[in-house]
């Protein structure tokens, strides 16, 4: 048997992925995220244009992983009409707006998700400044473009994946909170101290790496 | 550039819940790259990522076999090598179990201080 491809399932071997999560099936949770993974982010993409692709992934993985350490979260018995695809983009959306209101938090960031959510009326976003996308968009470049810390060498940049160069740019920027980093990590939902220990470990890491491409900044 | 479900999937490898925390082990044990990792394992290196998002399997013998069985029914690895990595893995959690509570102990009694005075005087009971 090959692994499960990209795509929805149909409503069967949706069952069959969610009896195999509940029975352990150890194959179970690599089928869950080969299989909805990509459409989960692709969906929340397309409904959130203005935001980041990478917040939309870190939001998919979320809802994909909270699924896979409690599948009981999904009862399909009393959500018999919704399939398990609309029950993850349901999480995913929540975990999207969780991340975006601790990036706020820590960026000061006053739009609410739903008003960077894509209008059929183009241009008709709640009549506030500071909930029009553009404006949010402009924000943020130039936030990002006061926060720009030193350049990474090419030939760490290169192995490194967008989640570790995000961690990285936050580290250069001396971000010490922990959920910033787990959030970034798709741990948000852990207990603490094992966020702070995967935290640390992955930050151990990234200084490790950085340490052997002869980068000295931060 | 890696796909965002290969990123995933290495994110996830940082959690010892799924599989891809033991590969990581192994590898780093054996100091393998992912080619190496997958030749180790008799897969292509594609694989790797599915193999990756599988939950850890279960320390009990019966259900770790059955486990590593129901992984190679589904991608056919070599399974001796799928259970030496994540025993190894299981080996290496445990000794960094040890040092971090060898740690710990050390961390408590660099905490006390040497002459406070006070340390071979009882404690109050009131």
């Amino acid at each position: 048997m090959t692994p499960l491809q990209s795509g929805t399932l149909s409503l069967l071997d949706e069952r069959d992925l969610y009896a195999r999560l509940l029975a352990d099936d150890p194959v179970a949770p690599s089928d869950l995220a080969m299989a909805y993974f990509e459409p989960l982010t692709a969906w929340l993409e397309a409904r959130y244009p203005r935001l980041h692709p990478h917040e939309c992934a870190t939001a998919a993985g979320e809802a994909i992983m909270a699924l896979i350490k409690n599948p009981r979260s999904y009862k399909p018995d009393r959500q018999q009409r919704e399939s398990l695809l609309s029950y993850l983009r349901m999480s995913a959306k929540a975990k999207l707006s969780n991340l975006l209101r601790a990036e706020r938090r820590h960026g000061d960031r006053r739009a609410d998700l739903d008003a960077v959510a894509l209008s059929p009326v183009m241009g008709k976003y709640l009549g506030d400044e500071n909930a029009d996308p553009a404006r949010i968009v402009e924000r943020q470049e130039e936030e990002s473009t006061a926060l720009t810390p030193p350049p990474l060498p090419d030939s760490l940049r290169a192995t490194l994946s967008p989640v570790e160069i995000e961690m990285l740019r936050l580290m250069t920027l001396k971000e010490r909170k922990t959920i910033v980093f787990a959030r970034l990590l798709g741990i948000a939902d852990r207990p603490v101290a094992e966020q702070r220990r995967e935290v640390k470990r992955a930050k151990d890491r990234l200084h490790k790496r950085r340490r052997r491409a002869g980068d000295h900044h931060g | 550039m890696a796909s965002r479900i290969e990123q995933f999937a290495r994110v996830a490898a940082d959690d010892p819940f799924f599989l891809g925390a033991a590969l990581a082990d192994y590898a780093a044990s054996e100091h393998l790259d992912d080619l190496g990792l997958a030749s180790a394992l008799g897969c292509q290196e594609a694989l790797l990522t599915p193999l990756r998002l599988c939950r850890r399997p279960r320390p009990e013998p019966s259900l770790f076999r059955a486990d590593i069985e129901a992984i190679v029914a589904r991608f056919a690895v070599n399974g001796d090598r799928l259970a030496e990595a994540v025993r190894r893995s299981d080996a290496l959690a445990r000794l960094r179990g040890t040092a971090a509570r060898a740690e710990g102990l050390l961390m408590a009694a660099r905490d006390r201080e040497p002459n406070d005075g006070n340390h071979d005087a009882p404690e109050s009971t009131s």
